[in-house]
């Protein structure tokens, strides 16, 4: 097979592989429920040997090893020789995790090999705490019986054997199901979007002609009609069941309940609400932190529930349910509650205001960097990294979270968002005659421009609630100011950390937009969120909220700059941004320095150390992965420095895992910032936080 | 070599023939606030959203308010509009004259009495991006 073709293969292999072990997940899952289902271990048995199989055929001689051996075991149960009890089961969980790291090394080229050595054969033998890490496996391994060790990779040669019952798979293989790429559907939106506007404009072509008989063309009703449902169904072609994840939070779930010793039940509803994958990918970390925390936090253990009169088991529920183009979904234990009384002394610590706060109001601070509730530290949760980025990576999905709790009674976290990110929910305005599209999830509300509003500090300022939000022009921010001062609609929208209200000449209503970004010919504009093609075939500009505040906030400040005295300007805070990648330190910068921080940059940590021996740096925001010095050693070293020991730092990177933001926190860092879950707002608000309890 | 004449005033440019997408009438562009003088703004080509650059700014001669025509190529950044302000005309450009001048151009050929300069739209579009990179705050 040439090289090429190989790469093909390999990628289809990825696809199956994903989809195999998500199946293999969840029967042994299955197993562990009431009534399991009757044949689960010999699906577990025909999943294990097909990926044996097609992991042979693309030359992964080490996972097909693996899964060899893996076989041979689920042999014996499915033989009825070994009895299937739970250790068993998170044996084959471990098992299951072990192919999983396999798969994910062969396809980046890792040493799969030496991985499988690390992991140890899957045994069924040895009784496994849940998902132990590899070097427990090793210690288990050597006590194993030789006959049970892996066959080695050349003895395996598993594409040519004929082992195990092949005629079994074809019933997994019939699937209703085949896997196209985004972009290919991307494309079919756009396409259909045209042909719907291509319609429109035929329409009213027909209707010149015709007149009103036009309306009696019933073959343009129809076709109307077919094309609007294309267009929906089209739309809809990218979502995807909730179940696609909730597989992976029952296990976390079950794992954790078992370390724990606590007695958990899962239960799901609405599995069948279906999610743009996009939104529902950026969700799944979040989730699975909120469910976690749930079973750390929220549900006590048997005794305590039994002594508070409670059933012994405590139950999380996931409810899935769609409202309109929203789906909102909660989490919800019967546990112990968060204590308000503790939140609220926790923000006053750090200096919020909570005395006018309603307990629920109060509640919701959890959400701000820094403050946790949970007494003390442990492996799970609790590190105050937590739901900040939780709620980060939520609006980054365009949603939003709340929380609610009743102590002793339990907590539901209500993660509300946009069923697809492809289309957006915008309110449309005219301003200085031009239409604009205002994204609806930063919009806070429209008022009457004959609404009250008063004048402080050379402004205008409207009153939202009790806050006092300054009314800029919307013409004068995009760059057409001197024309009359419009007397229309006033709009509030919520920047990235302040809100701002903008006067237009009218509201022309509600779009559920397709927004696209702009073209990459083109420079970044900071008011510019994207573009949307308008049924009749005309462009909509979606104005980015946080960069239009940005913008007015700036030219107000400008404007009133005389009356700002001196005394009130402090230096700004220094901010030295480490990362070996120029774009991503760029981009930091720019965001920093717009937000008004002084920046300074370094490409690794030597760099970095150099820097900080020459003073005033407030806070260092550090990569992981760098040359020389990595961001971890950065960090270690920064503690060691008597002078600058108790310097903020803050670690933004794409590793995602537990262990390594265990080993960022290990090293001493005050927060762990995924980039995945990073917007501007999302570091905004980290560095502020940081920067906050550093002083 | 075939290329594709952009009249861009007085001046004669021109686009290599694979680069060239399609040509728009009449573009009618949907001004983008606050963009720099060379953006005239996006146009809907067939349901695609293509930025309308202004050639005479981008390359620095001058300006064009009201154009003709646009000219749809492909860059490495993806689809961009060049303005022309009449209409464009492939041609069979001669000998290489030498090194064009002007930022963004590769080579200048004589056509007749007119002398053409051969733009090259990658470079055309990174240069006009100036210092600053276009990196979009990635909301993953």
């Amino acid at each position: 097979m040439s090289q090429q073709g190989l790469d093909r293969f390999r990628a289809l292999f990825a696809e199956e592989a994903e989809t195999r072990l998500g199946r293999l997940n969840q029967l042994l899952l299955e197993i562990e429920a009431a009534d399991p289902p009757p044949d689960a271990i010999g699906e577990i048995f025909r999943e294990v040997h097909t990926l044996k199989g097609a992991a042979a055929v693309v030359g992964f001689d080490d996972l097909s090893a693996y899964a060899h051996v893996l076989e041979e075991q689920l042999e014996e149960l499915r033989a009825g020789r070994r009895v299937l009890d739970l250790a068993v089961v998170d044996s084959l969980l471990a098992a299951v995790d072990g192919l999983a790291q396999l798969i994910s090394a062969s396809l980046t080229n890792e040493d799969a090999a030496e991985l499988a050595r690390a992991i140890g054969p899957p045994l069924l033998d040895r009784v496994a705490a849940p998902a132990p890490r590899a070097a427990e496996r090793v210690a288990v391994a050597t006590h194993a019986p030789a006959a049970a060790r892996p066959t080695p990779p050349e003895a395996a040669a598993p594409a040519a054997r004929t082992t195990g019952p092949a005629e079994a798979r074809a019933p997994s293989d019939v699937r209703a199901t085949i896997q196209v790429s985004v972009e290919r559907l991307d494309e079919l939106v756009r396409l259909v979007g045209e042909a719907a506007s291509a319609n429109l404009r035929v329409g009213r072509l027909v209707h010149e002609r015709l007149g009103p008989e036009a309306t009696s063309a019933t073959e343009l009703v129809s076709l109307s009609r077919l094309l609007n449902e294309l267009q929906e169904r089209a739309m809809r072609t990218r979502m995807v069941p909730i179940t696609t994840i909730t597989d992976q939070l029952r296990r976390a779930v079950r794992d954790l309940a078992r370390t724990l010793g606590k007695d958990v039940r899962w239960e799901v509803q609405g599995e069948d609400t279906e999610l743009d994958r996009s939104v529902l990918q950026q969700l799944a970390d979040s989730l699975l932190h909120v469910v976690r925390n749930a079973v750390d936090h929220g549900i006590e253990s048997p005794e305590e529930r039994e002594h508070a009169g409670k059933p012994s088991f405590g139950t999380v529920q996931l409810h899935a349910m769609q409202f309109g183009s929203e789906v909102t979904i909660a989490v919800i234990d019967d546990g112990r509650g968060i204590d308000v009384d503790r939140v609220r002394a926790k923000a006053a610590r750090q200096g919020f205001d909570v005395d006018d706060l309603t307990d629920d109001e109060a509640l919701q601070l959890v959400f701000r960097s820094g403050i946790s509730t949970a007494p003390s530290v442990t492996d799970i949760s609790g590190r105050g990294v937590g739901l900040d980025v939780v709620r980060a990576s939520v609006e980054a999905a365009r949603g939003r979270i709340e929380i609610h709790s009743e102590r002793g009674v339990g907590t539901e976290m209500r993660l509300m968002v946009p069923t697809t990110l492809a289309v957006m929910r915008c309110l449309v305005v005219q301003a200085d005659d031009q239409r604009f599209a205002l994204p609806m999830h930063r919009v806070v509300v429209a008022r009457d421009g004959a609404a009250a509003t008063t004048h402080a500090e050379g402004r205008r300022i409207i009153w939202v609630g009790d806050e006092p939000v300054t009314v800029t022009a919307l013409g004068d921010v995009l760059g057409h100011p001197g024309q009359a001062a419009p007397t229309g609609p006033i709009v509030v929208v919520n920047g990235t950390l302040q809100r701002h209200a903008f006067q237009v000449d009218s509201l022309v209503g509600q779009r559920d937009a397709v927004v696209k970004g702009l073209s990459g010919v083109l420079p970044r504009i900071d008011v510019v969120a994207g573009t949307s093609v308008e049924p009749d075939g005309s462009v909509l500009v979606v104005l980015d909220p946080p960069g239009l505040v940005e913008r007015a906030r700036n030219s107000t400040t400008k404007g009133s700059k005389a009356q700002m005295s001196d005394a009130d300007r402090v230096r700004p805070h220094h901010i030295l941004v480490v990362d070996d990648a120029l774009t991503v330190r760029e981009l930091q910068r720019s965001i920093l320095e717009r937000a008004g921080y002084t920046v300074s940059v370094a490409g690794d940590g030597v760099d970095a150390l150099g820097r900080l021996a020459e003073g005033d740096v407030d806070l260092v925001l550090t990569d992981v992965e760098m040359p020389r010095m990595d961001g971890f050693a950065l960090t270690r070293a920064i503690r060691e420095r008597p002078p600058i020991a108790n310097l903020p730092v803050l670690i933004l990177t794409s590793l995602s895992s537990e262990e390594d933001r265990q080993k960022g926190l290990d090293a001493g860092a005050d927060g762990y910032i995924i980039k995945s879950a990073f917007d501007e707002r999302a570091l905004l608000q980290a560095v502020d936080g940081a920067l906050g309890a550093g002083r | 070599m075939r290329a594709l004449l952009i009249p861009a005033g007085e001046d004669l440019y021109a686009v290599d023939t694979e680069r060239v997408r399609e040509v728009v009438a009449g573009p009618e562009p949907t001004v983008l606030p606050s963009a720099p003088r060379w953006v005239l703004g996006v146009i809907n080509v067939r349901g695609e959203i293509v930025p309308l650059l202004d050639t005479a700014a981008m390359l620095g001669v001058g300006n064009s308010d009201q154009p003709a025509f646009a000219v749809v190529v492909r860059t490495a950044a993806g689809p961009a509009a060049l303005t022309a302000t009449a209409i464009p005309e492939f041609a069979t450009l001669g000998t290489d004259l030498g090194v064009a001048a002007l930022p963004g151009t590769v080579s200048r050929h004589r056509l007749g009495q007119r002398l053409v300069v051969r733009i090259d739209v990658d470079a055309l579009v990174t240069l006009a991006h100036g210092e600053a990179p276009s990196v979009a705050v990635d909301a993953p």
